[in-house]
């Protein structure tokens, strides 16, 4: 019996063992359901929110390779396709994990994967086709791996026009096309070279961005947590801003490091950030939890410690391990590398314990349950 | 639990050993009886009976993936391609898990 309702809050969280869902009506009072997928790391799943029932879940299992598996009734009944992404055979390169999902506008279902490539499905996850003029790029043997490895982390379609998206790899730098994938060119200039004030003056390779986001109001604002800095870049820029005014700034990589980055959902120039010590020592600053909100555009960004554990905290909130909900005022979901998830129903002003002892956070994606 | 279907013409006749993780995809057999002339025709014909079996067990380079093992009788095989690992009569070939992970 499927007890997660239409209009609940949903709250998908991928660990490292296993998937689990949260829903509640009030966010105050919470149901789970899960673990799902025994054993298998999670990299990230999400709510398709076409329809407010689909959940995707990019399982990974280190013997058995990666599948896309998706649900329609909250993890009653998992669909498990017979293959996953899957390079092709002259290139050398096989698909080891699944980084990112993320839906498409037009009923597509991409994939980010590592060694870094993108693909595409237009059967929810049964096949998949890969985007050749990406993978197969004549520039691919210069593409260096991150600490993660060499991994597609970031898909970001653009809301009304198909055609057009960002891709983030790291270490490789931001990609962009404008005719749905036949064409990439780089997006990275204005990033400063790791541990100097000197920028990158041309779009070029080997800026490690960590993960961007799109602001609410105006999706040609994006936003990028990158390995040295924050940054912004708005359509018709030249290149990349640095936006780290409040920010703690890493002593290795000359700006402020850390992973996640999440948008408000309804409020313009606002964005939310996790950062961390630095790139040597990837945890919280001093051991203690905070969130940093910037309601500007960068601008100035305002540190939030309320509810947040202040001293004792020395884990790491992943990638893909801060989002908000759409609900007015907002969610902000946190999930830590040692198994809490916190949250906040107050636009990120003051924070809550919503689960603990979870296996290691991966991601943390949420939204509204519908029944289309 | 072994299966018991008639296996199909052709190779050599061999029983497959099916570790606990992938019986999801075989029913929750544990051996398969079947005739391969290789590995590669083996791991085939258990994709044809259980689809999906063999994307678990190979890259997309079509080798076994780095954490599988596989053994003929007590050789390990893990190492060479599939195609270039010859079955014989009453063969026993046995996919199991690297010990990796957490």
């Amino acid at each position: 019996m499927v007890d997660v309702k239409k209009g609940e809050t949903l709250v998908v969280v991928g660990t490292r063992k296993g998937l689990f869902l949260f829903h509640s009506r009030d966010r105050k009072r919470w149901s789970s359901r899960g673990p799902y997928f025994e054993g298998n790391e999670i990299r990230h799943a999400i709510l398709d929110p076409s329809d407010g029932k689909t959940v995707y879940a990019a399982a990974t299992s280190e013997h058995w390779g990666p599948i896309v598996a998706r649900t329609k009734d909250f993890g009653g009944k998992w669909t498990t396709p017979h293959e996953g992404p899957r390079f092709s055979k002259e290139s050398g390169i096989s698909v080891t994990r699944i980084w990112q999902l993320q839906t498409a506008e037009d009923g597509g279902l991409y994939a980010g994967v590592e060694p870094a490539g993108l693909f595409r499905s237009e059967d929810r996850g049964e096949s998949w086709a890969s985007d050749d003029a990406l993978n197969y790029n004549s520039g691919r043997e210069k593409w260096e791996p991150g600490g993660g490895g060499l991994c597609l982390h970031t898909i970001l379609p653009y809301p009304g026009d198909s055609r057009r998206m960002l891709v983030g790899i790291s270490a490789a730098g931001i990609f962009a096309t404008n005719d749905a994938g036949s064409s990439w060119r780089m997006y990275d200039a204005g990033i400063r070279y790791y541990g100097k004030q000197k920028l990158f003056e041309k779009e070029d390779l080997a800026t490690c961005v960590h993960k961007m986001v799109r602001d609410a109001k105006d999706p040609s604002i994006v936003y990028q947590q990158n390995h040295a800095g924050m940054y912004r870049r708005t359509r018709g820029d030249g290149a990349w801003k640095i936006v780290e005014k409040g920010l703690p700034v890493s002593k290795s990589s000359g700006g402020t490091f850390g992973f996640p980055l999440a948008a408000h959902p309804h409020d313009g120039q606002s964005a939310y950030a996790i950062p961390l010590v630095g790139d040597y020592n990837r945890v919280m600053p001093d051991g203690a939890m905070a969130v940093y909100r910037t309601t500007n555009g960068g601008k100035q960004w305002l540190k939030r410690t309320k509810g947040l554990p202040q001293s004792g905290a020395w884990f790491t909130v992943l990638r893909e391990g801060l989002r908000t909900d759409s609900n007015d005022p907002a969610g902000v979901y946190a999930g830590t590398t040692t198994g809490q998830l916190y949250h906040s129903r107050d636009d990120g002003e003051s924070w809550h314990l919503m689960a603990d002892h979870l296996p290691p956070i991966q991601s943390v994606e949420t939204g509204i349950v519908g029944t289309s | 639990m072994q299966e018991s279907r008639d296996v199909p013409k052709g190779g050599a006749e061999v029983q497959v050993y099916v570790p606990y993780p992938l019986r999801e995809f075989t029913r929750g057999v544990a051996t398969v009886d079947l005739r391969a002339n290789d590995l590669a025709e083996a791991i085939n014909e258990m994709n044809r009976r259980y689809p999906g079996l063999a994307y678990r067990i190979l890259d997309d380079q079509g080798g076994l993936r780095r954490f599988v093992n596989v053994f003929v009788n007590d050789e390990s095989v893990s190492h060479r391609a599939p195609r270039e690992v010859p079955l014989h009569p009453g063969d026993e070939v046995t996919i199991l898990p690297s010990v990796a992970g957490g």
